[in-house]
């Protein structure tokens, strides 16, 4: 029989089982007795390789065999669910994961350590350590524990059609929002029709459609909605192996996850947030000696919170840990040459803050393999400006840092502001732009080689957005500089360009090979008159 | 191995060929719109049924004489890329059994120089221009 044609569905479940498997061994660290994750772990383990058998995927039914086998002497009571346990029951998940990986590439299966089976039927618990004296930290690097008080993860298993849900192939949900998006498009046509003919009825009948795509608009970005659940387990087992590795105690908590975000949004946070988390972990966290002199508890705590505010989306990360001082960080950017002294003496806390998006900023004394040097808050703020969000770090030295990640729900349709560089029409999403000034030459001062203007007591950079995108400079015959000011590295700067052309409600469209490559451009656009516009990505041009 | 169907076209005045399959549609030329940062071989932007496609004057990408539109504009397959070729002029469509002699083609854009019917014509191997195309585009944005 020809299995080819189940292959996805095996493919899609298995990944939901997998997910479940990893999640319920976290929550099994925090809470081991509970019994109903337990049963969940044993479970999922004997439907993956049910599954995997009647595929005939046979490395994939050892691996499962195996962790189904593991489970069951701890679901019998012959063994105690602890790390070394979890450990496995994880790397299990790894390997499978691989080979589903495999699977779908229509590539031969990596086939499991040949040990692996080996080491899950002979294991046995390591014997306990003793105790510690007072004072010393702990010979053992523990894992994150579940915060005081906090409920044990209930037992999970995927949700499937018998619960009246249905699956469907995400290009279909790709193209149903794109096909919305072409009408919200048309919408902005029949609006600037509508205005040319003078027409109240057809101003009517459009102004009517417009609530209805609206309204329709809403229902599709809800389908394609994933709970922000769908990235956690990452988060989970990233704190998780980073506390064992650096040998600090963390409690890690994690709430929200219920929140739902466009599933495209989501795929694209997981980088950003994991490196929030790292550093977290790896830079921000004390260890629990030094805690403990410092008069805190020994155990740390970082905490991932999602929340939802109308049609924004908020998701910080806070530690309690060493925190950063903006002075400490204005004297590293100087020294490094990155900012002047006369620059630094200008920042506000907040914007010193910011110097850690700095490409090549690093302010930690010890490189570890963990977090590297710092590099990548430059990327995160990249990521995030690219979204449509923003990033904001609050940091109290002694108490502990909070990054805090302001997101739209969809990044599907932004409210952008168009300008005109010369020949070229791009947009700006509002979310980038904090005000535009329309500014007299004479309000022009020149620093050096720069030309700066005042805005609220503050010297702002000016930059023209011709030249950066290698466009000839505008003339202003009327001496008005329209310009736009945004933040780029932590500073406010004025961007100046030819023209203001309005604020429009635009679907954005990716692009595909060759343009997906081409950086400073997150998308393009199409305007009601059917003109087509660049998306900027600011944070890349800039 | 060559394509079962070739479509033929003008560029420059020598003739070239590129799979079929690999083409969505042959379209008369339309309103492109410029973009900022890209190289010169970049006309625009095209809206290709609602999907916004570069367009690309494959001439002058590849050193030939230009010729000022109209002309015709191979769209490439969306599932290949978001691209479409302005070139010269369509000439045919061939089955390959048509093609008489083959030789190597001596760069990486030519899979093979192909004897045909209307005389000898360069096949294009497409995704290589793709790549080749996306590499042009890395290199970073203009620095302030």
């Amino acid at each position: 029989m020809d299995m080819s044609q189940y292959k996805s569905l095996f493919l899609s479940e298995s990944r939901e089982y997998l997910k479940t498997i990893a999640d319920q061994v976290v929550a099994l660290e925090q809470a081991p007795a509970e019994r109903s994750a337990v049963d969940a772990l044993f479970r999922g383990a004997h439907s993956l390789k049910g599954m995997a058998a009647s595929m005939e995927y046979g490395d994939v039914v050892v691996v499962a065999h195996s962790m189904e086998d593991l489970m069951a002497r701890v679901r019998d009571g012959a063994l105690c669910f602890e790390a070394g346990v979890a450990d496995l029951l994880l790397e299990g998940v790894d390997l499978i994961d691989v080979m589903l990986a495999d699977v779908e590439a229509d590539r031969e299966c990596t086939p499991p350590p040949g040990d692996f089976a080996e080491r899950l039927r002979g294991y046995t618990p390591a014997p306990p350590k003793k105790q510690a004296p007072a004072g010393e930290p702990p010979a053992e690097h523990p894992a994150p524990q579940a915060q005081p008080g906090g409920e044990p993860e209930k037992a999970k298993e995927p949700a499937g059609e018998a619960s009246g849900t249905v699956r469907v192939k995400t290009e279909l949900l790709d193209h149903l929002i794109n096909l919305t998006g072409e009408l919200v498009t048309n919408k902005h046509r029949l609006l600037n029709v509508a205005q040319e003919v003078a027409s109240p009825a057809l101003n009517d009948a459009v102004s009517e459609t417009g609530k209805l795509l609206r309204a329709l608009h809403d229902e599709v970005m809800k389908v394609r909605l994933m709970p922000f659940e769908a990235i956690c387990d990452r988060f989970q087992r990233s704190v998780r192996s980073l506390a064992k590795k650096s040998g600090k105690e963390i409690n890690f908590e994690l709430s929200g996850r219920e929140i739902g975000m466009d599933r495209g949004m989501l795929e694209q946070l997981v980088d950003p947030l994991n490196h929030i988390l790292r550093n977290a972990v790896d830079h921000g966290m004390e260890e629990s000696a030094e805690r403990a002199a410092q008069g805190k508890p020994p155990r740390g705590t970082v905490k991932l919170s999602v929340s939802r505010d109308r049609d924004r989306i908020s998701i910080q990360v806070s530690d309690d840990g060493r925190g950063m001082e903006p002075q400490k960080m204005i004297e590293a950017a100087v020294a490094k040459g990155v900012i002047t002294p006369e620059e630094g003496a200008l920042l506000s806390p907040r914007q010193a803050l910011m110097l850690s998006c700095i490409p090549g900023f690093s302010t930690a004394k010890v490189v570890t393999d963990i977090s590297g040097r710092g590099v990548g808050m430059d990327a995160v703020n990249a990521a995030i400006q690219k979204l449509g969000g923003t990033l904001v770090i609050e940091s109290e030295p002694g108490q502990g840092s909070t990054f805090t990640l302001r997101l739209p729900m969809t990044i599907a349709i932004i409210h952008a502001l168009v300008v005109q560089c010369g020949n070229v029409k791009g947009a700006v999403p509002v979310t980038g732009v904090l005000r535009t000034v329309e500014l007299a030459r004479h309000q022009i001062e020149t620093m050096g080689k720069r030309q700066m203007f005042q805005l609220d007591g503050e010297a702002i950079p000016l930059l023209s957005l011709n030249r950066v995108l290698g466009l000839p400079l505008g003339r202003f015959p009327n001496g008005i500089l329209p310009l736009f000011v945004t933040e780029a590295k932590g500073r406010r700067v004025g961007i100046v360009v030819d023209r203001f052309l309005g604020q429009h409600e635009l679907f954005v469209k990716p692009f595909g090979r060759p343009l997906c490559k081409m950086a400073g451009l997150a998308g393009g656009a199409t305007l009601g008159d059917g003109e087509i516009v660049t998306i900027l990505d600011l944070a890349g041009l800039l | 191995m060559i394509p079962e169907r070739l479509i033929l076209f003008i560029l420059g005045g020598e003739e070239f060929a590129c799979s079929l399959q690999q083409i969505g549609e042959v379209m008369e030329p339309q309103q492109s719109y410029p973009f900022a940062g890209a190289p010169a071989h970049y006309l625009g932007l095209i809206n290709f049924h609602g999907n916004l496609t570069a367009l690309v004057d494959l001439a002058l990408y590849l050193g030939l004489k230009s010729r000022p539109l109209p002309g015709k504009l191979l769209v490439l397959d969306p599932r290949l890329a978001h691209l479409a070729l302005k070139v010269d002029g369509v000439s045919a469509i061939i089955a390959s059994d048509l093609v008489t002699g083959e030789e190597p083609g001596d760069d990486p854009l030519t899979e093979a120089y192909l004897e045909t019917p209307r005389g000898r014509v360069r096949l294009l191997q497409l995704e290589a221009l793709i790549d080749e195309l996306e590499n042009g585009l890395k290199q970073p944005p203009a620095r302030i």
